[in-house]
């Protein structure tokens, strides 16, 4: 049976061997046509990825550094994997690259020493921007 | 005084409940407090499960609506637009009857069966997509695939079905618009629904929103069976990002190419994408919200208040029904495991880095189907974040089943 003649029944196909076939028919030419426009569609975005993005230089270097983290407040051991997503997002983003190019090997602290009139102008600061 | 009374009672519904119960016609007379009951089971789904309540809430009430028992001052008439006795000769409707003789709703209607709704919520749809996930990531469009899977297996699934089933009458027309629903996509559903087999309409509409609420419920099971927990628990590499010229420069060309290859599907991808353009390009703001606001509120009240109109007893209760909500799951599933399958192929020839999961929001369904791989992904990896990397063949499933819609249409209508 042909898509065309079950067309004409305007109604369920008796034969339920005809039935599969008609339906296994339109599966195949469909999915072909779905699969072609969505493969010419991903053409067309690579095609657009080399005419309009940004030539960016691989950043795949892993920056290993060790960070002087001047933690006003004394932090608990448990929150040390919290400070450490703080840490590497603070340094992504003054290095302007990824988190994922980032590996935090190890972090020290050490002591501000700065003078309490200082420390109180800087908290003064942040707060007032809060 | 009492003649004027009389009269007053007459053309009350009570009356005309009566009356149903005299004429015998056990179908409208059993029929139709049941369709009652059943808008109002749906109107509690909507506002106390809050089951897609935005459209749920007004199919409901528009099916309350038309089930109510009145003579005169109808507001709905379905059969001016599937009833053979009411169209031309040539099948076409009779506008000059739905103009002189239709109620608020026919008048509404006509917006639904002209094709006018549903290319509009696309419009509104479009404006609030961000493509930029696919545009950085073109391999994840190839996953948009997943939602036409399942539409064609449910296809002939209803097709069987209907030559199976004594009391189904799935003919071709039926089976393609049932099989839609798999798109996960209520415009598209209901834009071929309404060419194809507009007596399903109401059946079709309210099974494929249901669905759609459903998707946080349906999908999770399916994604573990078929997915091992270290697929799961892959991450993704971050996506680059797009310029705005690309993202300016991707609706036009998607437009292009979609009216080269599928004509048929033009009104509903040329409005998405336009709808995207104005987001996109930042001159005409105010455009861009009118579409996503007010123009689509407006809308989805037209499209919901009408598709729920049309479900009488006699259009609704039927075996039918049951065998399109069947398949409806069916359609679902089907779509979510070629997701999942498109995913695990793309995964073992990537080497391992595309997470499976984000296969299964190809079934459209923007964006609850993205959310439900973000949570699965996390399940297994609390660090994982899949969200947006399921938002490309998210919006690529809107794409997929757009483009099936036009593959249908030009095979059957007309």
């Amino acid at each position: 049976m042909t898509i065309q003649e079950a067309l004409m029944l305007n109604g369920p196909i008796p034969n339920a061997a005809d039935a599969l076939s008609v339906g296994l028919l339109v599966t195949v030419t469909g999915l072909i046509i779905v699969f072609s426009v969505l493969v010419i569609l991903m053409c067309v975005l690579v095609g657009m990825k080399y005419i309009f993005a940004p030539k960016t230089k691989k950043a795949e270097k892993t920056v290993e550094q060790v960070v002087t983290a001047p933690v006003v407040s004394a932090e608990n051991e448990e929150d040390e994997e919290e400070l450490i997503a703080v840490l590497t997002a603070a340094i992504a983003s003054s290095l302007n690259t990824s988190t994922y190019n980032l590996k935090i090997k190890s972090f020290k602290r050490v002591m501000n020493s700065a003078p309490a009139w200082n420390k109180a102008g800087l908290n003064d600061t942040i707060n007032s921007r809060f | 005084m009492l003649e004027s009374l009389i009269s007053f009672a007459q053309s009350t519904g009570i009356n005309a409940l009566i009356e149903m119960f005299k004429s015998g016609n056990m179908v409208e007379a059993i029929g139709t407090p049941i369709m009652l009951i059943i808008a109002c089971v749906l109107l509690y789904l909507a506002i106390v499960k809050k089951f897609e309540p935005l459209l749920l809430l007004p199919i409901a009430f528009g099916m309350l609506l038309t089930n109510l028992p009145v003579f005169s001052g109808a507001i709905m008439h379905p059969e001016f637009f599937t009833d053979p006795q009411f169209l031309k000769a040539d099948g076409s409707l009779d506008m000059g009857l739905i103009l002189h003789d239709g109620g608020l709703l026919d008048l509404l209607y006509l917006g639904v069966k002209l094709g006018i709704y549903p290319p509009l919520i696309f419009l509104g749809v479009g404006a609030m997509t961000d493509f930029a996930p696919l545009i950085s990531n073109p391999k994840s469009i190839l996953l948009g695939a997943a939602a036409p899977f399942g539409v064609f297996f449910t296809f002939i699934g209803a097709l069987l079905l209907g030559s199976l089933v004594p009391g189904i009458d799935f003919g071709i027309k039926e089976a393609a618009s049932i099989g839609i629903i798999g798109g996960a996509d209520g415009p598209t559903a209901i834009y071929v629904t309404k060419t194809l087999a507009a007596g399903l309409l109401p059946a079709i509409a309210v099974a494929a929103y249901s669905y759609m609420a459903l998707i946080p419920v349906i999908q999770p099971p399916i994604m573990r069976l078929m997915t091992t927990k270290k697929e799961r628990g892959i991450v993704m590499e971050q996506l680059r990002e797009v310029t705005k010229t690309e993202r300016i420069v991707f609706p036009i060309v998607v437009t292009i190419v979609v009216a080269l290859i599928v004509p048929d599907a033009l009104s509903l991808v040329g409005m998405l994408m336009l709808g995207n353009l104005m987001k996109e390009c930042g001159v005409v703001d105010r455009l861009s919200k009118t579409v996503q606001n007010e123009l689509m509120n407006i809308v989805t009240i037209f499209l919901g208040l009408t598709v729920g109109a049309t479900a009488t007893a006699e259009n609704f209760l039927s075996l039918n029904t049951i065998g399109i909500i069947a398949l409806g799951l069916i359609a679902f599933c089907f779509s979510t495991a070629g997701g999942l399958l498109l995913g695990k192929i793309m995964c073992k020839l990537s080497g391992g880095k595309i997470n499976p999961l984000i296969g299964a929001a190809g079934v459209s369904a923007v964006p609850m189907a993205a959310r439900v791989a973000q949570v699965e992904g996390q399940k297994e990896n609390p660090s994982n974040f899949l969200l947006m990397h399921a938002m490309g063949p998210n919006v690529a499933g809107v794409i997929g089943s757009a483009v099936a819609a036009g593959v249908f249409l030009s095979m059957f209508a007309g």
